[in-house]
């Protein structure tokens, strides 16, 4: 919780070309459109968090940046390429941990499933294995079986499984949404540290304003039926950030408010 | 815990001796005459006396054969089909009626149509044992096939995962619980179908073993030639919910 530094040195010249780019993104699914006219730049690097009221279509956002919906009208791209299918340098966690992990394989034989797939000799997966499980807190638990892990470690493991994949971007559908405030806490911070030492660009999905403002560069606020964008806001709140300090700087509580309200005008 | 596990285990002997002393004491009264009903001491010895010349030794081989050899082509082609059904839904909608029309078929109405094409052979016993336990698993494979959690195919199209990989990696092990529970309900079916072959194609096994002894009055020996049927189908079927325990861990283990 110490040690989290500061995660942006990126030459500026990245800084200019946007990673995950929407342009004029509508959705429909079944007949009713989900996501209407949204259109998003995520630079590389950046933290970029995403709010909303439930129904909002937050997780279908979510779902269009990794390729596994596919637009209406408008397009998706990733690095300038179209995005059409998933790709395996963009990472999805899940919130139900649960389904997302191998019941049958060990935590080392989840991580391995990633690895196997990137095409890494046998050889050199141990090691490998090791570190990222390190990495996420769980060195001692290579031998367990997902059943036998609580959700913050099962978390922890899809994680790890998701770095793995070495990835660019790591899109993350509100990945602590079942877990104990103490829990999340923890996990938050380790999430930092760990992007600080990737520089992957993060796409964020939360109901919880206060994450959102906590982790973030940047929230973005999603409103309803259907659903577009009501507010952009830059968070430039110092890094490292410290879930005492940060939560009581009153920049954050500024920052609260105005997301707070938004969010009560958008239900009504 | 344990020991009441063991007073389980003493009063489930228990019952066995009992029984197993009853009929030695309704042989004993000749309640039904000792030409269809030998004692338990008599069984025995007539089970000692087989092993001893080698007789019974081969016989039970030769049972455990038809019944193993069976068993494991009708594995093969039917985890093997049931993939090919399970993972494609033009293969399901193809190949369902076909499937839907065999499966009701009496496998003792396939047993002359086998005999028509291979002759009282091996291979006529191989082709109704298979035929007949084919179907656990297929449809056991099948359903595990179409109930794999749809999220870890997303994590596998996140991953780029080869269409081979996603049946042998993610698959296969998450329909695997189904698959192993159609495998031992097969066990019990190949058990069944290959006495049935022996009887009616005179094959070298137990089956035809029990026949003969019927037939000759050697009721000693066909009590032995049952009580061996009996206790192939009990190893069998322990040996396999011990290979399932162990290949099924991560299902059981839990805080």
């Amino acid at each position: 919780m110490t040690s989290i530094a500061l995660r942006k040195d990126i030459p500026s010249a990245e800084l200019e070309k946007s990673q995950i780019a929407f342009s004029h993104v509508t959705l429909d699914l079944g007949g009713k459109t989900i996501i209407e006219n949204v259109s998003l730049d995520v630079k590389p690097g950046e933290f970029l968090c995403i709010i909303g009221a439930s129904g909002c279509g937050k997780t279908t956002a979510l779902r269009l940046a990794a390729g596994l919906y596919q637009p209406t009208s408008g397009h998706v791209s990733f690095d300038g390429e179209p995005m059409r299918a998933p790709r395996r340098d963009v990472a999805i966690v899940f919130q139900d941990y649960g389904k997302a992990l191998l019941p049958w394989r060990t935590a080392a034989g989840n991580v391995a499933l990633a690895l196997e797939t990137i095409g890494m000799p046998k050889a050199q997966r141990p090691a490998r294995i090791d570190e990222l499980l390190k990495k996420v807190g769980l060195p001692n638990h290579a031998a367990k079986y997902p059943a036998e892990m609580s959700g913050g470690m099962q978390q922890r493991l899809q994680i790890a499984r998701c770095l793995a994949q070495e990835p660019k971007a790591l899109l993350m559908d509100e990945p602590f949404g079942a877990l104990d405030a103490m829990t999340r806490q923890g996990l938050q911070d380790e999430v930092l540290s760990l992007l600080d030492a990737s520089k992957a660009t993060v796409i964020f999905v939360t109901h919880d304003l206060e994450e959102a403002i906590y982790l973030g560069d940047r929230v973005v606020g999603l409103l309803p039926h259907p659903g577009r964008i009501g507010i952009d806001l830059p968070i430039n709140l110092p890094r490292p950030r410290d879930q005492l300090t940060t939560r009581e700087n009153p920049e954050f509580l500024r920052l609260r408010r105005e997301l707070f309200d938004f969010i009560k005008a958008s239900e009504a | 815990m344990n020991w009441a596990l063991t007073l389980w285990r003493l009063a489930s002997f228990a019952v066995a001796a009992g029984l197993i002393a009853l009929w030695q004491l309704i042989a004993n009264l000749k309640l039904v005459s000792p030409v269809f009903l030998p004692g338990p001491d008599r069984a025995w010895a007539a089970l000692m006396r087989g092993f001893s010349n080698g007789t019974l030794l081969d016989k039970t081989i030769g049972t455990l054969e038809h019944m193993f050899y069976g068993w494991l082509v009708a594995s093969v082609v039917g985890i093997a089909l049931g993939a090919m059904i399970g993972s494609s839904r033009a293969m399901r909608s193809y190949v369902a009626p076909s499937l839907e029309f065999l499966r009701p078929l009496p496998v003792s109405a396939i047993i002359p149509v086998a005999i028509a094409l291979f002759g009282l052979t091996q291979g006529m016993a191989l082709f109704v044992i298979a035929f007949g336990a084919i179907w656990p698993m297929l449809l056991a494979t099948v359903h595990g096939f179409g109930a794999v959690e749809p999220r870890l195919y997303e994590v596998a199209r996140s991953l780029h995962m080869s269409r081979l990989a996603v049946i042998f990696k993610i698959a296969l092990p998450s329909a695997s619980p189904d698959i192993i529970s159609g495998m031992r309900l097969s066990l019990t079916v190949s058990l069944i179908l290959a006495v049935v072959c022996e009887i009616l194609a005179g094959l070298d096994g137990l089956g035809h073993w029990v026949l003969l002894s019927a037939r000759a009055f050697r009721s000693a020996d066909l009590f032995a030639g049952v009580i061996l049927l009996g206790v192939i189908g009990y190893v069998t079927a322990l040996a396999m919910s011990m290979i399932e325990q162990r290949l099924l861990r991560w299902r059981t283990s839990g805080h």
